[in-house]
């Protein structure tokens, strides 16, 4: 196992470097052919997104393995090395192996725990597996990396709380209401917002959409896109106790709802529960609304501190990811070093079989008749000579092969046998 | 051999709870599976202890200080299964379990005396009176937690800055959906159970209501869950208030079970 791997991401390199460097989709499989054809990359695979773009491989020969695939990054985007040299990182072997892993279970990424990564590394993969330039060595790493970064997601809760300003909305419209299924929503003004919210409820099971505006015209409009029902500008108050929960964003300068219209609105609608999303500015909710009792009012500054928490909190689940990923790297390393050792204790024991089992049948010829008590004794004599003899060289290539610096030592070993790779 | 299981019952109920704990600390469902086996195979071990020492006993092991405790405390574990199997709260546990500890905890410190059952105690209508209160207390124990769990929850969903509790506790709605089912088992159960009581109390004393501190606080007990109940389902009493009343009924039910266990009462021949 010689990997590499080349690249750069959000962390080394800005904007403007990283899209320099990125392979649009169609020109993947030149690209991947080139670095089997031109660069001696004996297996490839190319990841290029917004945030990172990197390209990783198995080579003869690692530290030259690098150099190569520098230049062929640099001669594919034609941008000369130096520029590029202060962004660009590189691994070898068993950093490579951690990085993969890191990067696939999100926990390089720009917002951690993004699930967006793991399709893009698997769309990357299926594109090397069409080129044909995955073997046995990337197709074992970057299945271990879909492994692990499912075990992350499930083992850790990193992806489960809101990142973003809609989602942290249904999260806490989640923690109200538990199911959504039932829930009526009532959008106060028509703006973009406003919109995406709803959507995002919708997309959460919400089963109602009612759509309140000044201008008439304009609620009937956006109520269509949500197969809703819109409600005539005076009709407010006739229809806000239906409300779950109300996304408000209107241009108004006043505020539209105030405490008094929240206890009649709790009153009427026999306690239970309401959330009120206030993402207008100017605020269009009275804050003090939130003092009523089963009234949950957020403005847009409490959607992002929830959204500051959630991130708090993933970073503290960040650190048991990285403990899965240590634990699944030294899995993949004692597998894949027993995998390299494997064959050659395998023709080890075979070739000294086949010497055996000659000798064996020269002997019986020399000796004439024998008694199966005699052919039974040659027999076990003969294989306890060869297991005694191969003893020692088989514990040794199993002992090597578990430490990963001895490459040499196991050369030797192998060219004494007369094995082969 | 009923202490013996009752031994083992305390150590896989602490099996439990400390996983109880330790999974809603890291957030680890796979923990949970710990703690579920601990509390389930010590279900199972108190059962079987509650069995044999009703063999051993003759007669069901509930008259005596030990057997009420552990008695208690297996009808509290029935509860949070039911609720478990329902809700799939993990957070639960952890209210749950503290108290079921001290209570199993108490049964295996307390021996069973050596006395034989009073006659007075031998009578089906005893025999219903207790299991069914307790049952009761167990619900209400539930609604409690629930009752708590919505307070907390709620708190943090008022003060809109996401703390611990925010990510592990269930929904208001979740939480208030309990406390409610749980009173409405409770309910039934506590009423059954005074109406046993007095039947019992008409043919053992030939009189069917002692004023003794305990029957008024039971009268008490009762009442609070009444009017909780009958608000709740008709002026839709829910939210915030439900859950303080749940809080304060179950208050005053542990009044009713420890507080009152004077001598000269009808409720003293337990303890002798």
């Amino acid at each position: 196992m010689n990997l590499v791997l080349v690249g750069l991401s959000h962390k080394t390199a800005p904007i403007n470097i990283r899209e320099k460097l990125h392979f649009p989709e169609p020109q993947l499989p030149e690209a991947l052919q080139l670095l089997r054809s031109q660069y001696e990359m004996r297996e490839s695979l190319i990841l290029s997104t917004c945030n990172r773009v990197e390209v990783l491989a198995q080579t003869a020969d690692s530290p030259a393995g690098v150099r190569q695939i520098q230049d062929f990054i640099c001669s594919f985007h034609q941008i000369p090395y130096n520029t590029l040299q202060q962004y660009l990182y590189d691994f070898t072997q068993i950093d490579v192996v951690r990085h993969v892993f890191r990067v696939a279970a999100s926990l390089d990424s720009m917002v951690l725990g993004e699930p967006q990564i793991l399709g893009q590394v698997k769309t990357a993969f299926t594109t090397a597996q069409h080129a044909g330039t995955i073997g046995a060595t990337l197709n074992q790493l970057m299945n271990r990396a879909f492994f692990v970064a499912k075990r992350v997601r499930s083992e850790t809760t990193i992806a489960s709380s809101a990142v973003s300003i809609s989602y942290a909305a249904v999260e806490l419209a989640k923690k109200i209401f538990n199911d959504l299924k039932g829930k009526t929503v009532l959008i106060l003004g028509a703006g973009k917002m406003s919109e995406l919210a709803a959507k995002h409820l919708g997309g959460a099971g919400v089963s109602k959409v009612l759509v309140w505006n000044r201008t008439y015209q304009r609620a009937v409009e956006l109520a269509q896109i949500f197969r809703g029902e819109a409600i005539r500008p005076e009709d407010l108050f006739r229809h806000i106790e239906h409300a779950d929960i109300i996304i408000s964003s209107t241009g108004s300068p006043t505020f539209i709802l105030n405490k008094a219209d929240g206890e009649r609105m709790i009153h009427l609608r026999k306690n239970r529960p309401v959330f009120i999303i206030d993402i207008a500015v100017p605020r269009d909710v009275d804050p003090e609304i939130n003092k009523v009792s089963n009234i949950f009012l957020y403005d847009i500054d409490d959607l992002r501190n929830v959204i500051d928490a959630n991130l708090r909190q993933r970073q503290r689940e960040a650190q048991s990811a990285e403990e899965i990923v240590q634990q699944e790297v030294e899995f993949f390393l004692e597998h894949s070093r027993a995998r390299d050792a494997t064959p050659a204790i395998v023709t080890l024991r075979e070739h000294w079989e086949g010497i055996r089992k000659e000798e064996m049948a020269r002997g019986r010829k020399r000796l004439g008749h024998l008694t199966s008590e005699q052919e039974a004794a040659l027999e076990s004599l003969t294989q306890s000579l060869v297991n005694k003899m191969l003893h020692h060289p088989i514990s040794e290539l199993k002992r090597l092969s578990r430490q990963s610096s001895n490459q040499e030592d196991m050369a030797t070993i192998k060219r004494i046998f007369g094995l082969k790779d | 051999m009923s202490t013996l299981l009752l031994r083992l019952t305390i150590a896989l109920y602490s099996i439990g709870l400390l996983h109880s704990f330790l999974t809603i600390i890291t957030r680890k469902k796979t923990l949970f599976r710990v703690a579920l086996a601990g509390i389930g195979f010590g279900f199972i071990c108190h059962a079987l202890s509650l069995i044999f020492a009703w063999v051993e006993l003759g007669h069901p092991p509930i008259t005596d200080n030990h057997g009420a405790l552990s008695f208690f405390a297996f009808v509290i574990v029935l509860a949070f299964l039911i609720s478990y199997a329902r809700y799939r709260l993990e957070s639960l546990s952890v209210f749950v379990f503290p108290l079921v500890f001290i209570l199993t905890l108490g049964a295996n410190l307390i021996s069973s005396p050596a006395a034989p059952q009073k006659e007075l105690l031998r009578s089906l209508w005893f025999y219903i009176h207790i299991p069914t209160t307790f049952l009761g207390y167990a619900a209400f124990f539930v609604a409690f937690s629930a009752g708590i769990m919505y307070l907390i929850q709620e708190r943090e969903l008022k003060r809109k800055r996401p703390q611990a509790f925010y990510y592990r506790l269930p929904s208001l709605e979740i939480c208030d959906d309990l406390g409610y089912r749980s009173l409405s088992v409770g309910f039934p159960l506590l009423t059954v159970g005074i109406v046993a009581g007095a039947l019992w109390a008409n043919r053992a004393l030939d009189q069917p209501w002692g004023w003794d501190p305990k029957i008024i606080w039971s009268l008490i007990t009762w009442l609070i869950y009444a009017v909780l109940i009958h608000f709740r389902l008709s002026a839709g009493l829910r939210g915030r208030r439900a859950a303080l009343m749940s809080i304060i009924g179950f208050v005053i039910v542990l009044v009713t079970f420890v507080g009152t266990r004077q001598q000269g009462s009808a409720h003293s021949f337990i303890q002798q």
